[in-house]
């Protein structure tokens, strides 16, 4: 079971769990229509693109409304702190959710509890609150961008708004330097995914790949191209890639999905989505040693 | 012999102050926030962050923007809000501004937004990581310059804030006549 957990911005939207289907436009879990916009609805989209073309059971999403009131937020970090050891999952993806250092704490000690430990993804405040929590080096993969591993960098930030100017580099360009003092601060998972112009995927410190094509600066714009990112490492780590190649492929398949949409930036992000099967189908054997699955005619 | 596991309770750890000049202001400010549905507690500051009484209220840092709004809708008076950690950094206040041709994209930390520059309307929202992102996201879309709502009025977090910083330049530009 992958698992993936965000909150979705949908006013009162009780705690909703199940597995993920595609309704049109839209996202159903447990009968709620989800939108594939920004933030955790395009992260599990682009998953369950993934897991659609491999053939492999469907993300188990769970969601919950909040508009950063931080209620929902509790709800599920509660939820996880309490199911997850039974469920038990392969990989579980932390998303969107008001950051909560004392409750990632407790969420960590509870999935160290499953029988077998799941690969772990974290990205957007939920890689803020393991940071902050001193939890980083607990998780698998990060997905930061140029700021976030500024933020990564900074021993002493909490949030991406409270970071030392001199860390603070918008053009990514800095990226493994930054890496590097994040892993030595103890603020980087065992493998970062760092998005920008140049993506770069770095283990332990050292770079293993630069991905830098193609090019296609008007990606930065669009809300969710990041989440998407996140999405196709989960599910192609659920399909048991190693984290470094599901890194890479994830990075390549969406600059290609950028490409194939003929992005401006004033593209949705569901426009971008919408080729993943294509680019799976074009270049998914040429990435990888995955030519021949369920799905991909 | 039957044993009973205690439920553990668990440690609050927010990362930010809110400063006050009485202890009553402090008093009053908890039990505001309690009822708005924060987690927050009373706390002794630092004496290095010691500017009023010696009783703070400890916050959720990143929800700072929404506290501000409640405690000025409340008519409270609060001295300031900073991170816990002395040595954390002032709010980052960099902002960065890509011309995309049609297009204007400003970043202000982990937040963009970016306009059409012929019509002033928000085309993308992108970056951050806090639920209210993806409601800011899809409020501000579609909606020129000039008639949305700030993003620091109708979200909650930091990654909020930095959005407003956003908005406010770009709001400069496109009033500057910046449509070439």
């Amino acid at each position: 079971m992958m698992i993936v957990a965000g909150t979705v911005p949908i006013k009162d939207m009780p705690l909703t769990m199940g597995t993920v289907a595609l309704d049109g436009d839209f996202l159903t879990v447990d009968s709620k229509k989800i939108p594939r916009t920004q933030g955790t609805g395009a992260m599990v989209s682009a998953a369950l693109a993934t897991t659609s073309y491999l053939g492999l059971e469907a993300p188990y999403a769970m969601l919950v409304g909040d508009k950063g009131e931080g209620k929902g937020s509790r709800q599920l970090y509660q939820y996880l702190i309490d199911h997850v050891a039974e469920l038990s999952p392969s990989v579980i993806t932390l998303h969107y959710w008001l950051p909560d250092m004392g409750q990632t704490r407790q969420l960590c000690a509870a999935i160290e509890k499953c029988e077998k430990r799941p690969i772990m993804i974290a990205d957007a405040a939920s890689m803020y609150s393991a940071k902050g929590a001193g939890l980083a080096e607990t998780f698998d993969i990060f997905t930061p961008d140029a700021t976030e591993i500024a933020f990564l960098a900074d021993p002493e930030a909490t949030h991406p708004a409270y970071i030392f100017k001199h860390l603070f580099e918008t053009d990514g360009s800095r990226a493994p330097e930054l890496a590097e003092t994040a892993y030595a601060n103890h603020g980087a998972a065992r493998l970062l995914l760092v998005k920008g112009a140049v993506d770069y995927v770095i283990k332990e410190g050292k770079v293993l790949a630069t991905i830098n094509e193609p090019n296609v600066p008007a990606l930065e714009p669009i809300g969710g191209t990041g989440d998407t990112i996140t999405g196709l490492i989960s599910a192609l780590t659920y399909a048991e890639l190693e984290p470094h190649e599901a890194a890479i492929i994830a990075a390549k398949a969406n600059r290609m999905a950028g490409r194939y949409a003929k992005v401006t930036p004033a593209t949705r992000v569901r426009q971008i989505i919408a080729q993943f099967p294509s680019v799976f189908k074009d270049y998914l054997c040429q990435w990888s040693d995955v030519c021949c699955v369920k799905g991909a005619d | 012999m039957a044993f009973f596991k205690r439920q553990q309770k668990v440690k609050f750890e927010g990362g930010g102050l809110v400063l006050f000049q009485e202890v009553s202001q402090a008093m009053a400010a908890e039990k505001i926030l309690k009822a708005a549905g924060y987690t927050v507690r009373l706390v002794a500051p630092p004496a290095e962050l010691r500017k009023g009484c010696d009783l703070a209220v400890e916050i959720n840092l990143v929800e700072q923007p929404g506290i501000e709004r409640l405690l000025k809708e409340k008519d409270l008076a609060y001295v300031s809000i900073d991170p816990i950690k002395i040595k954390t950094a002032p709010l980052l206040d960099i902002v960065k501004v890509t011309d995309f041709g049609e297009w204007i994209m400003v970043k202000a930390g982990n937040m963009k937004i970016t306009y059409e520059k012929s019509s002033g309307v928000i085309v993308n929202v992108s970056g951050g990581g806090c639920p209210d992102i993806p409601y800011l996201h899809a409020e501000l879309i579609d909606r020129r310059l000039d008639e949305a709502q700030r993003p620091k009025d109708l979200g909650y977090t930091l990654c909020a804030l930095n959005l407003d910083r956003a908005f406010d330049e770009c709001l400069t530009l496109h009033a500057r006549g910046d449509k070439t």
